[in-house]
C-alpha cells in the first residue's frame, strides 16, 4: 500500500437521510502507516462517513475504497479492517472475558489472547465483571480491547474518548502510537478532543458543511495557519482600517470592543507593533498564540471575515 | 458458505450465554409439565368422586390413556414455542443492531446474507433442541402418570396402539411443519423493525392477531401458515388427533387441508426470508 494506492480512498460522497443533505462530495485520503483525525463540528457528517466507509449506511454519490475493497466487502479482508464505534458496541450480558473470546471467534487471525488486551487496556480485574456492570469509560476499553486481538491493517475509531478517564485517554493514545509504528496499522480516528488528535495524528481532515474544509499534513497546516495574534487597543477601529488591506496581515474576528483577532503572514508582531505606533494607535497588549489544531479548526468552522 | 459456518459457529457460542436460548429450550417443556402436574391434580379429585357416585367407563378409559394426555402435552408446549421462536427471532437480529455488536460481524466476518442465515439456522437448531426436550418431556411425564395403551371400551378396541402411534406421528410432523415459517416471520420483522421492542411487540401482536382472525377466515385460512401450527385458538391437526388418540371418531379433515399444510408454511418461509433478506441489504445497520 502506498500513496498511488492508499489504504483508504474517499471520492464525492454524497448522502441524504430523506430529503436532509448530510454529505455534499466528500474527499478523504488516509495512507499506508498514517493516523488521520477527521474532525468536525456536531452533526457535521463524521459519524455518517464512517458508516459510509465501513458499509453500514448506503450512499447516494460516491467512490469508497479500504484496502482495495468496496464497503460492502470488508469481511473479505478477514479482519483487516475493524472498528470502535461511539457507543460501545458489546452485549451488555456477556463478561468481559465472554466478550472478547466472543470477539477472538470473530477474528479470523488472532494475534493476540483475551488476557493480553485485558492488560493492554488495563480491565484485567474486570474479567468476570457482565459488561453492563462496567462504566462507560471501561465498556470502551472492551470495545478497544476487541479491536487488538487480531492485526488489523486499517482502525476506525468513532469518538474513541468518550467517557475515558485521563489515564484512559493515555493509554488509548501510546496503544495507537504503539500499534501504528510496530505494525503499520493506518488509523481513522473522529473526534471532538482536538487535543489528543493533536498528540497521536500525522494527517487531519476537518468537515464542515458536508465537505472536507481542510486536509493533509497536521504540520502543513498548522505551518500554514501562521501566527495568530490578539490585539488590545483603545482604539480598533483605527487598527481594523488600517489592516483592512494590508497583505501581511488578515483579521480573523472582532474578538470583543477593544480586541482583535489577526494571524500574521512573513511579519513579526514586533513589526506589527511598530507599524501601529507608527500610525498613532495605541497597543495595550499584544497576545501570541500557538498555531494549533484547535485554532484551525475554530477559525475553518467559524468562517473567515476578510 | 465458510463464512456462513463461522458466524453459525459465533451465534451458537453466544447461545450458550443467552437467557432468551435458555428459555427457548427448555420452557416448552416446562410448561408441558406443569401442565401434567395439574391434569393429574385435577384427576385425583374427580376420581375421588367417582369412586362416590361411579362414573362412566369410557370417560374413565379415556381419562388413564397416556396417549391423549401426551398429545395434549405436546400441543401446550408447541403453542408455547411457536410464541416463543417468533419473539425470539424478532429479537434476535434487531437486538444486536440496537447493541451495534452485529456491526462487527458485519465489518470483520460476513456479509449480510450470512448474517441473517446463520440467525435463522440457529433458531432452527434451537427450536429442535427445545422440540427434543419437549418430546422427552412428554413422553416421560405422561408414561409416570398415566398407562400408553389402546383405548377400550367394554373389551372392544376402539382404537389400536399402532393407529394411535401413526396418527401421533402425522399430527407431531403436521404441527411441526409450520414452525420455520414462525421462525420467518420473527427474522422477516427483527430485520425490518427500528429497534428490539418494536420487533417483539409486533412478532407477538401479529401472531396473535392472525390467531383471532383465522378462526374468522374459514377454509380461506389454510392460506396462512399460522392456521397450522398448535395456537391459544387452536385449529391445527394435533388438536384433532387429541380426540383420535381417545378413541372419538368423530374427527373429519378433509384431504386438502393436509395438502395446504404441507405447502404453505413452506411457502411462507421462503417469502419470509426472500423478504428480509431483501431488506437487509438496503438498510442501514
Amino acid at each position: 500500500m502506498n500513496e498511488a494506492n492508499p489504504a483508504l480512498r474517499v471520492r464525492g460522497l454524497r448522502k441524504r437521510y430523506g430529503d436532509v443533505p448530510v454529505l455534499h462530495g466528500v474527499d478523504l485520503e488516509l495512507s499506508a502507516a498514517a493516523v488521520l483525525g477527521l474532525v468536525g463540528l456536531n452533526g457535521s457528517g463524521k459519524t455518517t462517513t464512517i458508516e459510509c466507509i465501513l458499509g453500514l449506511q448506503r450512499f447516494q454519490e460516491g467512490e469508497v475504497s479500504v484496502l482495495g475493497r468496496g464497503p460492502a466487502d470488508l469481511f473479505r479482508l478477514q479482519g483487516d479492517v475493524v472498528a470502535i464505534f461511539d457507543s460501545p458496541s458489546v452485549p451488555p450480558h456477556l463478561t468481559v472475558r465472554q466478550c472478547l473470546e466472543h470477539a477472538r471467534r470473530l477474528c479470523p487471525r488472532p494475534v493476540r489472547d483475551c488476557a493480553e488486551v485485558e492488560r493492554m487496556l488495563g480491565i484485567e480485574s474486570y474479567t468476570r465483571y457482565r459488561i453492563r456492570q462496567l462504566s462507560l469509560g471501561n465498556r470502551r476499553r472492551v470495545s478497544i480491547a476487541q479491536a487488538l486481538l487480531g492485526e488489523p491493517r486499517l482502525i476506525l475509531l468513532d469518538e474513541p474518548f468518550n467517557g475515558l478517564d485521563a489515564s484512559g485517554v493515555d493509554r488509548v493514545l501510546e496503544l495507537i502510537a504503539d500499534l501504528n509504528r510496530e505494525t503499520g496499522a493506518g488509523f481513522l480516528l473522529s473526534s471532538h478532543q482536538l487535543p489528543y488528535l493533536e498528540r497521536v495524528c500525522s494527517h487531519v481532515a476537518i468537515l464542515h458543511g458536508g465537505r472536507i474544509a481542510a486536509a493533509g499534513k497536521l504540520h502543513d497546516l498548522l505551518a500554514d495557519v501562521g501566527s495568530r495574534v490578539i490585539l488590545h487597543s483603545t482604539e480598533p477601529d483605527l487598527a481594523l482600517k488600517l489592516l483592512e488591506n494590508d497583505a501581511r496581515v488578515m483579521v480573523l474576528e472582532n474578538h470583543s470592543a477593544t480586541h482583535l483577532m489577526l494571524r500574521l503572514r512573513d511579519w513579526r508582531s514586533d513589526e506589527l507593533v511598530a507599524h501601529l505606533v507608527q500610525h498613532e494607535i495605541p497597543v495595550c497588549e499584544l497576545v501570541q498564540q500557538r498555531a494549533s489544531l484547535d485554532n484551525l479548526f475554530r477559525e475553518l468552522t467559524a468562517g473567515e471575515r476578510k | 458458505m465458510s463464512n456462513l459456518l463461522a458466524i453459525l459457529r459465533l451465534e451458537l457460542f453466544l447461545s450458550r450465554f443467552s437467557l432468551t436460548a435458555k428459555i427457548l429450550v427448555l420452557a416448552p417443556a416446562l410448561v408441558c409439565l406443569a401442565r401434567f402436574a395439574l391434569v393429574w391434580l385435577n384427576q385425583a379429585g374427580q376420581q375421588a368422586r367417582a369412586s362416590l357416585i361411579g362414573a362412566d367407563e369410557f370417560a374413565l378409559a379415556q381419562a388413564q390413556n397416556a396417549y391423549g394426555q401426551f398429545v395434549d402435552g405436546v400441543n401446550t408446549g408447541l403453542t408455547i414455542l411457536a410464541l416463543l421462536l417468533a419473539a425470539a427471532a424478532a429479537y434476535d437480529f434487531s437486538s444486536e443492531r440496537d447493541i451495534g455488536s452485529i456491526r462487527h460481524v458485519l465489518i470483520r466476518r460476513a456479509g449480510r446474507a450470512s448474517i441473517v442465515l446463520a440467525k435463522l439456522l440457529r433458531l432452527h437448531i434451537l427450536g429442535v433442541l427445545s422440540l427434543g426436550l419437549l418430546g422427552l418431556a412428554a413422553w416421560a411425564g405422561s408414561a409416570l402418570i398415566w398407562d400408553f395403551g389402546p383405548v377400550v371400551e367394554d373389551g372392544f378396541e376402539l382404537i389400536s396402539e399402532q393407529e394411535i402411534l401413526y396418527e401421533i406421528h402425522l399430527g407431531l410432523l403436521m404441527a411441526v411443519i409450520p414452525l420455520p415459517a414462525v421462525i420467518g416471520f420473527g427474522v422477516l420483522v427483527s430485520v425490518a423493525a427500528q429497534s428490539a421492542t418494536q420487533a417483539v411487540t409486533v412478532a407477538l401482536g401479529a401472531t396473535l392477531a392472525m390467531d383471532i382472525f383465522k378462526a374468522l377466515l374459514g377454509e380461506r385460512a389454510w392460506y396462512l401458515y399460522a392456521t397450522f401450527h398448535p395456537s391459544v385458538l387452536d385449529q391445527s391437526y394435533l388438536r384433532e388427533v387429541s380426540r383420535l388418540v381417545r378413541g372419538f371418531s368423530d374427527v373429519l379433515v378433509e384431504d386438502r387441508f393436509f395438502i395446504y399444510n404441507g405447502w404453505i408454511p413452506l411457502v411462507s418461509v421462503v417469502v419470509f426470508v426472500a423478504a428480509a433478506l431483501l431488506l437487509v441489504s438496503r438498510r442501514g445497520l
